[in-house]
């Protein structure tokens, strides 16, 4: 559906986006997880056709893509990190300016409108000012005005930046559904979280470079350990620290160890050495590793410090 | 109060860095102080105006009439045309009817006719005949007082030449001389005196009429003339600062005398029907002004809408930097017809313009002014590197514009440089297409010329701005 290659960006002495390649097949739900200023919002610009590369090249549905391509437009949609709509304006008449704007026309364009609002569930809304609008309503609208011409790659630039849970959790199971339609979904995030819960594939980008793409569990490997257990940084606990020190990673924060086993460290060993310091199990909490500690892992740094 | 302090310090931070509020507080201003002195010309003797130009149309053989010319010539605030320019260097003295054909096409607005009956062989006093176009109110009343200052002030001779002219017909030579040996033997014999001074000034001319003048009677211009014609009475002249209250009897006694030895046929040959010559202006000239401020206020969305992402949603729609800037300036044209509209609608309601008989000349104008003033607000925000710096360039240039180009006072009272830089202005060649439509009645074809330098106006400002804009970071 979508490839880039060797794609390099630059903003004057900053480099943006430094020799990116990556490939995102049809129907794929594919996550680009990093911090701010990463690069993830001028890849999007780049794949939406709003800037050009210096160097490099982006394939869209098999054809070269290029800034300003009419055709390429007909088949992507965006979705703006900020609420980009018109506040003066009506819901219905945001959405109807943008339709238009992408070619429909009459009983298609309100048809359209119908099934969105009532996918968005805004039907009883399409005819307030947006200004009046929740910050949720506003992220859910901002939404479905990509979707009018059912484009076949939708790209998410941080969809769900400041909204409630309550709303975050409409659109992501907005977006799930509509991934399942076989809408290919490039959704960009700095939330770890969202990114693990939504994404097929993940792409970690720091500093304009993806510094490791694939499937979740694929990510995962790149870890030299493949449990993570955390327990109270208390007195008691000091002298295991110490000594663990030397099986794995072990760190301090917020008044918890974290201990990531080298590779090959049986946890049974790690069992037996609490039990011989006469520390209780319910002190320890064994858990699968995140993305979180992947990025730490490949950048030193925690993704929310970055 | 040291949270009162901590804020304040906070205010004065953030203002420092705001460099577009920095400009507006202080720049700004002292650059529209230092061009409205130039304006108004405070700034010494060379920017003074350059003197209203007056056409004089000589057709006496008296010789009092070429006195009265080089009075009109030594007038500083009078630029005295006598002569048609034929080209390559070529002149011939004007006609009225040259005279007539230069007011209609407004190269001036004023022109005194010297009949050949300047000092009638019928009657006693001066005939003169004065034609002119008072598109601009102020300048004509001013011009008016100037004129009859100059006239009564500078030429008094010609009445005791009248007067003797006269009596010499009615009393024949020999009687005529006697009766002026009289006269100067009784002043001589009842107030002292040379007799044979009195005598030869007598019939000189030399009547004494200058006596009649009030002793500041240089700098004080004299009451309005009846006017003899059949056009409108002439307008009393400004007040002027060294006006003196104690002095008014006699000046108005003395001007009564006056009045009624010089008769200046009066003729309107512009704007008779005109109900309000001043409102053309004063609507044409602020219609533009706010006009220039709606669409500079408009154009600066285009900030708000690139940083509130609409920028990139629309551009990620099949829609380019071009539909965006062409459906601006559009939209810009359309807000300008429409307060063009309304604000000339406001005139025909509080000061009964005639608006309805030249809706064609009307729009011609209205249409082109408002491209030159959307294609300005395109400019400002081509220009401007965000929506703070474009209001501070917007209200500068509009302000200098309104001020230079004649939308407050009329251009002819500001200095010669002045003049020709309000050619460059949007506001004067709007101003003006106003007033030749509402004041001269000119229909389309003949505002055609200002109609064009307007469209030409919009569409060289429209490239530059699109010019920036393919250059500038907006639709990064």
């Amino acid at each position: 559906m979508l490839a880039l290659r060797n794609v390099t960006k630059r903003f004057g002495p900053l480099t943006a986006l430094d020799d990116v390649s990556l490939e995102i097949a049809p129907g794929e739900f594919f996550g680009l997880l990093g911090p701010n200023g990463a690069g993830k919002s001028t890849l999007m610009s780049l794949v939406a056709g709003l800037r050009a590369p210096e160097a490099g090249t982006l394939v869209l549905d098999g054809r070269p893509l290029k800034a300003g391509d009419a055709g390429a437009r007909r088949i992507l949609g965006l979705v703006p990190q900020t609420i980009a709509l018109f506040p003066e304006l009506t819901a219905e008449e945001n959405l109807r300016i943008f339709g238009q704007l992408q070619g429909l026309r009459g009983a298609e364009l309100k048809g359209r409108l119908d099934e969105l609002f009532a996918a968005a569930q805004l039907e009883d809304r399409r005819r307030s000012l947006v200004k009046t609008f929740s910050g949720g309503m506003q992220r859910r609208l901002n939404l479905i005005a990509a979707l009018l011409h059912r484009p076949k790659l939708l790209l998410c630039d941080e969809p769900t930046v400041g909204v409630d849970p309550q709303s975050r959790n409409a659109i992501f199971e907005y977006l799930q559904q509509l991934n399942r339609s076989g809408v290919t979904i490039v959704y960009s995030t700095h939330y770890m979280e969202e990114a693990e819960r939504l994404c097929s594939r993940i792409g970690i980008i720091d500093h304009g470079k993806i510094l490791a793409f694939g499937t979740l569990e694929t990510l995962l490997t790149r870890l030299p350990f493949e449990d993570e257990i955390t327990f109270p940084a208390t007195s008691a606990t000091a002298p295991l620290a110490a000594q663990l020190a030397a099986q794995g990673e072990i760190t301090v924060v917020d008044s918890t160890h974290r201990f990531r086993p080298r590779t090959g460290y049986p946890l049974s060993a790690f069992f037996t050495l609490t039990e011989s310091l006469g520390l209780p199990p319910r002190l320890f909490v064994s858990q699968r590793p995140t993305l979180e500690a992947l990025f730490l892992h490949l950048t030193g740094r925690k993704l929310r410090d970055a | 109060m040291s949270q009162v302090l901590i804020l304040l310090r906070k205010s004065l931070l953030s203002f420092g860095r705001n460099r577009a509020a920095v400009a507006i507080t202080f720049l700004v201003p002292i650059l529209l102080i230092f061009l409205f002195g130039h304006v108004f010309g405070f700034f010494g003797p060379g920017s003074a105006p350059p003197g209203v130009s007056i056409a004089v149309v000589n057709l006496s053989s008296e010789p009092a009439a070429q006195k009265l010319i080089a009075a009109l010539q030594a007038e500083k605030a009078f630029a005295v045309i006598t002569t048609y320019d034929l080209g390559k260097g070529a002149t011939r003295p004007l006609t009225e009817a040259d005279v007539r054909a230069g007011l209609h096409d407004n190269w001036y607005r004023y022109a005194l006719i010297l009949p050949a009956d300047l000092l009638p062989d019928n009657g006693f006093g001066v005939r003169l005949k004065f034609l002119f176009n008072p598109r601009n109110e102020i300048e004509s009343q001013m011009v008016n007082g100037l004129l009859q200052k100059t006239i009564f002030s500078s030429v008094p001779e010609l009445l005791g030449q009248s007067l003797q002219k006269n009596a010499r017909r009615f009393l024949g030579d020999d009687r005529f001389e006697h009766f002026n040996r009289t006269i100067a033997d009784t002043v001589a014999a009842n107030f002292g005196g040379d007799r044979e001074e009195i005598y030869q000034r007598s019939i000189a001319g030399d009547l004494g009429f200058s006596q009649l003048r009030r002793p500041n009677a240089k700098t004080e211009p004299p009451a309005p003339v009846a006017p003899a014609g059949a056009g409108p009475p002439a307008q009393s002249p400004a007040p002027r600062p060294d006006h003196q209250p104690e002095s008014v009897p006699a000046a108005a006694g003395s001007t009564d005398v006056l009045s009624q030895i010089v008769k200046i046929d009066t003729e309107q040959v512009a704007g008779k029907d005109v109900k309000n010559s001043n409102a053309a202006r004063l609507v044409g000239g602020y219609a533009i002004m706010f006009l220039l401020f709606a669409v500079s206020g408009s154009a600066t969305t285009l900030f708000e809408e690139k940083n509130s992402g609409v920028f990139q949603r629309l551009l990620s729609c099949p829609v380019r930097p071009g539909h965006i800037l062409w459906a601006r300036f559009l939209f810009g044209i359309i807000l300008g017809l429409a307060q063009i509209a309304v604000l000339f609608c406001a005139g025909r309601l509080f000061f009964g313009l005639d608006i309805f008989h030249h809706l064609g000349g009307l729009f011609a104008v209205s249409l082109t002014a408002a491209a030159a003033c959307s294609a300005f607000g395109m400019l400002i925000a081509a220009i401007a590197p965000n929506a703070a710096a474009a209001s501070g360039i917007a209200t500068f240039v509009v302000l200098s514009m309104s001020a230079v180009g004649g939308a407050w006072v009329p251009v002819s009272f500001m200095p010669g440089y002045i003049q020709h830089l309000s050619k460059v202005t949007i506001v004067y060649w709007s101003v003006e297409g106003f007033a030749d439509v509402l004041w001269e009645g000119r229909t389309v074809i003949e505002v055609l010329p200002k109609v064009g330098i307007l469209a030409g106006i919009a569409a060289g400002v429209m490239l530059v701005a699109v010019w920036r804009f393919n250059r500038g970071r907006l639709f990064d």
